[in-house]
């Protein structure tokens, strides 16, 4: 494995160097790329270094009225020490707490996890769930939003185009009326630790006083080509008292989920498995 | 986790005499270990060193049509390239069936068909791609039923085909008992197909090795991680054409053996080869993908056992078919059944066995040893059947086992001598601490989805459920080769430190360390003061190897027998320079002291029950010991060397266990004393995944004795994690000869993070053979750790285990299908 590396320290020479370089990646924590290239040399890459970049906005996290944004240098274990996430989107801080070990989180980054666009990213998971937007920067310093719904278009591919990079991504607020929502991740696998999901469950239901459902998102992993949004599946939800679900409608919810499921039979697990614990973990949401 | 200071209570009760044995000594190398400064095999680099690599097999079976080396040889920076008909050896291996390089076929995804030594790691990589190997494919044979068959071709040609199959590499046939007979006085009979799985050592450290051979002397200095240095370096002389002694083998720290390094493999006499052929020093390093497909794996087997017990619940028969797939060659892997049938034979009372074993050629990988050595795989299918004839019967499973324990004093079927036994004690611990009674339905019969745990379950998504299963093995080591026995050569220096030089050698278990332990109890000679030489087999005198949980009871025996040699010495000096005629003297902080005996009638008594050869620590009653009349110990070693007659504080000591080689029928006491032990473990089954989460693991182990309950704690809890791994997650896939999840990634070993609680509990039973009492503890945490896990999902699902590891997918799969209650996925 061999490459040529690149360390921008502003956004500036970022995209200084993303005009210049013909044939290049973005390393972030680099925990998926080196991987990648172990797997499949890439003769003649070079590898533009994200992790020296010095830039709020690229590393950091803000609060504001209309969400949380986060720099798409944030790594996993910020995910993870941060009360205001872990009180607001509980479903974001469970999917990072459960990514890799300890020593991965340190360097995986949000960004990292987005773009490998990887059906079973976690962190992926929990942001479709959260409807989040992703702030696309171009070399000529422009920005666009495309909301994650769209940003991934199959199998490892983007919506990212060969003069972009993740900037940052934005969860929107949540409806301000709600209270003790029920937000969750919940990764099958078989170890506890260092474990890439045979099947995940994101979800983001927000209630109000009463626990009527207002607001609705739930998300598939390792299911299907990409992390989907089980869309009819949250529709289906809204209106609906979260605590008197009957069993019946806890069976046409799943069944719904499922419907976005078309999983393969890998090493890990059959398209069997998957399915048949999809349905009962989206069943287990009400329990 | 086990609980701080979890032993240390129960030596308070003891009122030890022993000042250092039984004490948490940590590991003499845990420093340098977590600092990183220990010199792994990775680490060494000679001078002019060159790195060796291995061009292996496209194809699991195929013909070699031509090798093609040429364009290889020209690259810039290669020094040699070799193949098999580069080269004069012998085949390796237990059966000498295994060619070093492959020529003219190709039998095992892992057949080294060539090898390069190069300036660098990459221009050696870069030579493989450049060798061009015509092949033939074959189909192979995967199966060994397959293999069995009249039409199938013979997979291996270097056997002498004395057996009536052409595919069979090995068998072995015991009995005892009237089988008949006890088949008649049966009230209930169980048989069962059990199917196991490979599961692969995954030492963090991947296989290495170092040779440098002199042109000019002709010898051969190998740096090698080998667990038995003496039988290596005589299987690397053959395979060479050397003389052993020319060959001088040095281990560097080793990074985990867990039985993998018992036999030798084809990468060290290739790297021998190349460091000949250049006269150069060579390397070669697996990468961590070479390690899962070429080091090796605990035999994956097929076992039908067939059990009785009568209407009282006294076992009555056991039969047992086991046929193995032995893979391409055959290792020490295909000589399990020596331990198998121990378990089968005299685990708990039994009145007739009949055992027969079988292990086939296949073009799979082949097995190695083990920790367990088939134990894990027999004591599974055992313990397994105990539960169903108990079923059968009606009985409570824990009073089944109770009722057959074995006992003290017993002389099993197979001729193995309990002089002590600890099982009984076992089996009762783990059911009181477990509150195995309480969590067990108390519905009669039937056995399924009802203890108390349950109704607390709302929806009963979470099964909980709790299994006992129990162990017999090996715990004085065993004698499989001439001599089971270890020499140790100690020394004083002038100065008071002490040097043991001891046959036996470390690969992590913590013997070097127990070892400084006895001479520090001994001599009483401060720890820091202590050196273990045991790396070099030039310098240190005859062992036969790390195997077998056998060292710190083989060589721990061998340095007390020349600690009292050396006492000898230093009491006649002592008592020379006190002008003492004392025979009785106490060693402590550097001094001796003699002792005067206050009662004439009383004789030297000896501690506790324990070995003849530790501590003759004087009884307090009859002796007294005056503290300012004494000798320093290094005085007494300057006055021997430097005052006439001149005589060097040194002794040596060879000792060789009391057992005996089995005779030909496999009967005889083929172990110095014998290690018990059972786990009670508690499991919670989620019925929407599948997962099989372990809770809590209660387990009582017959150590004989601690020495030292924190590296005691290291063999425990490193041995369960490895026993649950193998019951719920370990197993290397294959499809066809390739290996499909060489990687951390897919092969699923168990973190940190899946330790169960463990509750361990050890009992001593302190066997006279033993140093200070102790038995072999080693690999016995992990042999009854999947059968106890089997039987605990048993009880919480009521489906059958028949194969491991029970993976979510294959509880799924039997959740789903309710009409076979079994669970078993044998075409993923
Ligand atoms: C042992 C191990 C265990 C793992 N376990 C998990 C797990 O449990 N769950 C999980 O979801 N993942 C897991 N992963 C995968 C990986 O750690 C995560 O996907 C992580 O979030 C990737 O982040 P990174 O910063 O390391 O990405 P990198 O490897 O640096 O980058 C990944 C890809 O994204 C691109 N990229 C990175 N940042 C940007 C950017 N700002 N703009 C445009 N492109 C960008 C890179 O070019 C590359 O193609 C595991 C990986 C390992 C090695």
């Amino acid at each position: 494995m061999e490459f040529n590396i690149i360390n921008p320290v502003s956004v500036k020479e970022l995209l200084g160097a993303v005009k210049k370089e013909k044939h290049f990646r973005f390393g972030a924590g680099c925990t998926d790329l080196l991987m990648e290239l172990r797997k499949k040399p890439d003769e003649g890459l070079t590898v533009i270094n994200l992790a020296q970049v010095k830039d709020n906005s690229f590393t950091g996290i803000k609060k504001s009225a209309k969400g949380i944004r986060m720099g798409a240098m944030f790594t996993a274990h910020q995910i993870v020490m941060n009360e205001e996430l872990k009180k607001t989107f509980p479903v974001l801080h469970d999917s990072a707490h459960n990514l890799a070990s300890t020593q991965i989180r340190q360097v995986a980054t949000v960004g990292g996890n987005l773009c490998t666009a990887s059906p079973s990213g976690d962190i992926a998971c929990a942001l479709v769930a959260l409807r989040a937007d992703c702030e696309l920067l171009n070399t000529t310093q422009k920005t666009r939003m495309v909301n994650i719904s769209t940003f991934f278009t199959g199998v490892r591919q983007t919506a990212l185009k060969p003069n972009e990079v993740l900037y940052g991504i934005t969860i929107p607020a949540n409806h301000k009326n709600t209270k003790n929502n029920y937000s969750g991740f919940i990764k099958v696998g078989t170890r506890r630790s260092m474990e890439c999901s045979v099947v995940s469950l994101a979800y983001h239901i927000q209630v109000n006083v009463e626990g009527k459902i207002l607001k609705a998102g739930v998300a598939i992993g390792a299911s299907a080509p990409t992390v989907r949004l089980a869309e009819s599946a949250c529709k289906f939800l809204i209106g609906k008292t979260f605590k008197n679900i009957t069993q019946k409608e806890k069976e046409e919810f799943a069944d719904k989920v499922l419907s976005y499921a078309s999983p393969i039979t890998d090493i890990r697990a059959t398209a069997w498995y998957r399915k048949e614990v999809l349905y009962n973990i989206s069943k287990s949401i009400f329990e | 986790m086990l609980p701080k200071n979890y032993l240390q209570k129960k030596f308070e009760k003891m009122k030890p005499k022993l000042k250092v044995i039984g004490t948490s000594v940590p590991k003499q190398d845990a420093g340098t270990r977590v600092t990183g400064k220990a010199i792994y095999g990775h680490d060494i680099k000679l001078p002019g060193m060159l790195h060796g690599a291995i061009l292996r097999t496209e194809h699991p079976s195929a013909i070699i049509e031509s090798i093609d080396t040429s364009a290889a040889r020209k690259l810039e920076g290669v020094y040699c390239v070799i193949t098999a008909d580069d080269v004069d050896v012998n085949n390796i291996g237990y059966k000498r069936d295994h060619p070093i390089l492959k020529k003219g076929e190709a039998n095992c995804t892992r057949d080294e068909i060539a090898a390069v030594a190069a300036q660098t790691k990459e221009i050696a990589k870069q030579a493989l791609k450049l060798i061009k190997v015509k092949y033939k494919v074959r189909k192979g044979i995967y199966d060994v039923q397959e293999a069995l068959k009249e039409q199938a071709p013979q997979i291996n040609k270097f056997i002498s085909g004395k057996f009536s199959n052409k595919n069979i590499a090995e068998t072995f046939h015991y009995e005892h008992g009237n089988l008949e007979e006890e088949k008649k006085k049966s009230a209930h009979i169980v048989t069962r197909l059990f199917t196991l799985p490979r599961m692969t050592h995954a030492c963090m450290a991947t296989s290495n090795v170092t040779a440098s051979y002199n042109t000019l002397d002709k010898k051969l200095l190998l740096y090698s991680s080998t667990q038995v240095p003496f039988l290596y370096q005589r299987d690397m002389a053959h395979a060479l054409k050397m003389n052993p002694s020319d060959i001088r083998v040095i281990q560097p720290i080793i990074g985990g053996g867990f039985g993998s390094k018992l036999d030798i493999h084809p990468f060290e006499p290739i790297c021998a080869l190349l460091s000949i052929k250049t006269g150069k020093p060579v390397q070669i390093l697996y990468s961590r993908e070479e390690e899962f497909i070429a080091s090796p794996i605990r035999q994956p087997m097929e076992i039908e056992l067939t059990a009785g017990v009568d209407k009282d619940g006294n076992f009555t028969f056991r039969e047992i078919n086991i046929v193995k797939d032995n893979g391409a060659y055959t290792s020490w892997g295909a000589t399990t059944p020596f331990v198998i049938m121990q378990s089968f034979s005299s685990l708990y009372k039994l009145k007739a066995c009949r055992f027969n074993a079988t292990a086939v050629y296949t073009n799979n990988v082949f097995a190695g040893s083990f920790r367990g050595y088939g134990n894990p795989q027999a004591t599974f299918a055992l313990e397994r059947v105990i539960d169903l004839l108990a079923d059968k019967l009606g009985m409570d499973k824990a009073e089944i086992r109770l009722k057959n324990a074995n006992e003290k004093g017993e002389v099993t079927g197979q001729g193995l001598h309990y002089d002590t036994c600890g099982h009984k004690d076992c089996l009762e611990t783990v059911i009181k601490k477990s509150k195995y009674h309480s969590f067990r339905n108390t519905n009669n019969g039937a056995l399924r989805n009802t203890n108390k745990n349950e109704s607390t379950n709302n929806g009963s998504r979470f099964k909980k459920g709790i299994g006992l299963a129990s162990m017999l093995h090996v715990g004085g080591g065993a004698k499989i080769y001439r001599s089971d026995g270890c020499g140790t050569t100690i020394k004083i220096d002038p100065y008071g430190y002490c040097t043991i030089i001891t046959g036996s050698n470390e690969i992590g278990q913590g013997s070097e360390t127990v070892l400084a332990m006895m001479a520090s109890e001994e001599l009483g000679i401060d720890l820091k003061k202590i050196k273990v030489i045991n790396t070099d087999t030039d310098v240190k005198p005859w062992d036969v190897g790390v195997h077998a949980s056998r060292t710190s009871f083989v060589a721990g025996n061998s340095l007390l027998g020349a600690i009292k040699i050396l006492k000898e010495k230093l009491n006649k000096k002592a008592g020379e320079l006190l002008k003492s005629d004392n025979t009785a003297y106490e060693y402590e902080n550097g001094n001796i002291y003699p002792l005067r005996n206050t009662n004439k009638n009383e004789s030297t008594n000896t501690e506790n029950k324990a070995s003849k050869l530790t501590k003759e620590i004087a009884n307090t009653d009859s002796y007294i010991r005056n503290d300012s009349d004494f000798v320093k110990l290094d005085k007494v070693v300057r006055e021997m060397h430097f005052t006439e007659p001149n005589e060097l504080a040194v002794a040596n000591f060879f000792y060789e266990p009391s057992s005996k080689f089995q005779d030909k029928d496999f009967k005889g006491n083929v172990s110095g004393s014998y290690a018990f032990a059972a786990q009670a473990i508690e499991v919670e089954v989620d019925t929407y995944t599948g997962n099989v989460k372990v809770t809590d693991i209660y387990v009582a182990q017959d150590v004989g004795k601690v020495l030292n309950p924190l590296l005691l704690g290291g063999q425990i809890e490193g041995g369960i994690l490895q026993g649950v791994g193998y019951a719920l997650t370990e197993e290397l896939l294959m499809h066809e000869g390739k290996i499909l999840n060489p990687n951390f990634h897919n092969y699923k070993m168990l973190t940190a993070a899946d330790i169960p609680n463990i509750h361990f509990f050890p009992i001593e039973t302190n066997d006279k053979e033993g140093p200070y009492g102790a038995k072999g503890v080693g690999e016995a945490p992990l042999i009854p750790t999947a059968a106890a896990i089997a039987n605990a999902v048993c009880n919480a699902l009521g489906l059958e285990v028949i194969d491991l590891p029970i993976t979510p997918e294959k509880v799924m799969k039997a959740l789903a299908s309710k009409n076979t209650e079994t669970i078993q996925t044998k075409n993923k």
